[in-house]
């Protein structure tokens, strides 16, 4: 069963015949569009959704807010997680020169950054290149969302054997007041062979009416490039957040992704790796943080075609008051793809008994030369190391907070850039103190 | 100090101490020695405060507190300490981190100033050179990665910063070779002052060559036994505990 008519729905097929400018020619458009015409959305029937209702979503109806302030405080304090970055921000999905700091601080660096919407040319015809030539499945329909729907977006390109000293910060922002806000910002990262390059991008939201953000990014590394990206999802419970990131990694590339998802109401983040030549390796890792009724979906499709590659994946989750978590990872090996290294890893704690979480590590494996593991716990805090605290002289909430801390730290201590690292660490902390630990 | 009176617990229903006394004043060391199974880490347990153990009679009293009242972290603020048999393995939990925070909880409780990175970094090595630790373990999460003689040394370490009125060694001396014993040994030696007490509960008496008891007490099937001063140990080295456990059997 597929919901028919809704008032997501509606809209959405409103916007099919609008005539505003959109980001992408016909070329890439035309086929989203005509699958959007159809209207057709998942429900818990379908096995990819089962456990993530879309009914907060797909009950909203978008709508355009031209008088909406955006807070100056808020934007600059979202930038001090990389103040040593390039950084880009979009307010409701429009890119904003004032916040932003000037392309022409890249010039000759061998990286060129441009908002999609000032496009044109050959840049542009790359940028689709590389949206066309994803992995992204035909049917997903927030895939479609994005790219019939983006009006803007990012496009990074790095030119062959630069080592880009400056990471870029991209930051969206949505701020909804009345109106149930929307965007569908699109991301296309391209790195040429033996570049190396740390891109974050930064989700946030503020007001008190629904926001919607559907975002797509698609990453091609060539030969020998290296890519470290970072998505940090920091936005309000009126937030619902689904995005799909695709990843094409060529031989002997690199590929390091880290996920915190630690605000919203509803994210569903779908991130599909494919190997397109030997050598190649993916690291992966993540936080999920919940808690009352936040619902934090992960998913990670990677694909091993080749051989000799490597991926690593690392999650974990948290989860508090009645929030849900769910985790489905799926390992591809393909025939070919002899001498894989393919370990994932999933790790859950839950803090009260109404969290829940549901996990799926899954491997398929069709090679027969190959190293591979998969894991996957749902647990409460260890007791043991509970009392061991309290026997120090430290009371039971702060034991909770220092061990709940420390399972989320073994992850994000691998974040190599400093400021990013210590945001994320304050942000994780700042939740945790939110959350009442119930006194037994 | 602590005063121990008919103190009876039990364990998922089953009897474990069947009526325990024991009364330790400031200064003096007490060793508790049994069997396995006697009771004696039952006995340490309850005196800090872990969960599951139920206390079916009896008091327990701790500078005149009523100890089995207290919360855990409560009895630590006091100045109690318990030197874990088997000291967990924290990840992710920064060691030096974890001891500055349990000592600024104790200052807090006790009415002191706490003490910022610097004092608390100044203090800390000091007391590292009580126990011979590496520096680096203090960088190293907690008990994460250390050997066992290393986690034992780390017990004693947190209880040289700690510096508590009454600490009690759970089988501090297990798994320990003889050189580590001597380190351990040497510095509850130089901890021990007219203030302070400690209760040292083993299996062996070779521990009891380093720290010497002033009593010595049997802890059979849930009960003291048998108390006397360290020869008693010697006896127990050389003629083990059924001698004693056969005394008592007679004469009830």
């Amino acid at each position: 069963m597929a919901h028919l008519s809704n008032n997501f729905s509606e809209w959405v097929n409103l916007q099919i015949d609008n005539e505003s400018s959109f980001a992408f020619s016909e070329a890439v458009r035309s086929p989203s569009l005509s699958k959007l015409a159809g209207g057709v959305f998942p429900t818990r029937k379908d096995e990819e959704w089962k456990y993530t209702p879309l009914g907060d979503l797909l009950d909203s109806s978008p709508g355009r807010d031209t008088a909406v302030v955006f807070d100056h405080e808020y934007i600059e304090s979202l930038k001090q997680a990389m103040p040593l970055a390039h950084t880009i921000v979009f307010l409701n999905g429009e890119y904003s020169e004032e916040y932003s700091d000037s392309p022409t601080a890249l010039e000759d660096s061998g990286l060129s950054i441009s908002p999609l919407s000032q496009l044109e040319g050959s840049a542009l015809k790359l940028a689709e290149d590389t949206i066309l030539n994803s992995t992204l499945t035909d049917d997903n329909i927030f895939q479609h969302i994005a790219l019939g729907l983006s009006q803007n977006g990012l496009f990074i390109e790095v030119n062959k054997n630069i080592e880009c000293q400056t990471p870029i910060h991209v930051i969206y922002i949505s701020t909804a007041h009345g109106v149930t806000a929307f965007t569908s910002p699109v991301n296309v990262i391209r790195v040429s062979s033996n570049s190396h390059l740390k891109v974050v991008e930064q989700y946030a939201s503020l007001g008190e009416a629904a926001v919607i953000t559907v975002p797509a990014s698609y990453i091609q590394l060539d030969d020998g490039a290296g890519l470290n990206y970072y998505k940090i999802g920091v936005e309000n419970a009126s937030t619902n957040h689904i995005c799909n990131t695709s990843v094409r990694v060529a031989g002997s590339g690199r590929f390091e992704s880290h996920q915190y998802l630690l605000g919203s109401n509803l994210t569903r983040s779908n991130l599909e790796v494919s190997f397109t030549g030997p050598g190649a390796e993916a690291i992966l890792r993540g936080v999920y943080l919940g808690d009352e009724n936040q619902h934090l979906d992960v998913r990670t499709y990677l694909d091993h075609a080749y051989p000799h590659c490597s991926s690593d994946q690392h999650f974990r989750g948290i989860l508090n008051g009645h929030s849900r978590g769910v985790f489905n990872g799926l390992v591809l090996v393909r025939e070919h793809a002899q001498k894989t290294d393919a370990q994932q890893s999933n790790k859950n704690l839950l803090l009260s008994r109404d969290a829940r979480v549901d996990t799926k590590p899954q491997l398929e494996i069709f090679a027969d030369d190959v190293k591979c593991a998969h894991g996957a716990t749902v647990g409460e805090l260890d007791s043991d190391a509970l009392f061991y605290l309290q026997s120090r002289g430290i009371d039971k909430k702060d034991a909770t907070l220092m061990l709940t801390r420390a399972f989320a730290a073994e992850v994000t201590q691998e974040i190599d850039i400093d400021s990013l690292q210590t945001y994320v660490q304050d942000k994780v902390s700042a939740s945790l103190d939110e959350i009442v630990i119930p006194s037994d | 100090m602590l005063s121990i009176k008919n103190l009876q617990v039990s364990v998922e229903e089953k009897p474990i101490l069947k009526g325990l006394n024991l009364e330790v004043k400031p200064g003096e060391i007490h060793a508790i020695m049994g069997p396995n199974g006697s009771g004696k880490s039952t006995l340490a347990h309850v005196l800090s405060g872990r969960e599951g153990y139920s206390v079916d009679a009896g008091s327990a009293h701790y500078k005149g507190l009523n100890l089995l009242e207290m919360a855990p972290e409560i009895r630590a603020r006091e100045g109690m300490f318990l030197a874990f048999q088997y000291p967990i393995e924290i990840p992710g939990v920064n060691n030096t981190s974890f001891l500055k925070k349990a000592l600024n909880e104790i200052r807090k409780h006790r009415g002191e100033e706490e003490l910022d990175a610097i004092d608390f970094l100044g203090l800390i090595k000091k007391q590292m050179k009580l126990v011979e630790m590496k520096e680096e373990l203090l960088k190293r999460p907690v008990n994460q990665g250390f050997s066992g003689g290393e986690k034992k040394r780390n017990e004693i370490l947190q209880m040289a910063v700690l510096n508590p009125m009454l600490a009690i060694l759970d089988e501090t001396d297990s798994g320990l070779d003889i050189d580590a014993l001597r380190i351990v040994a040497g510095g509850v030696n130089k901890l021990r002052s007219a203030e302070n007490a400690f209760v040292v509960i083993t299996h062996y008496q070779r521990l009891l060559d380093y720290i010497v008891p002033d009593f010595v007490h049997v802890l059979s099937d849930g009960q003291i036994i048998k108390s006397g001063t360290k020869e008693l140990a010697l006896e127990l080295e050389e003629r083990g505990y059924d001698w004693l456990i056969e005394e008592a059997e007679s004469k009830a």
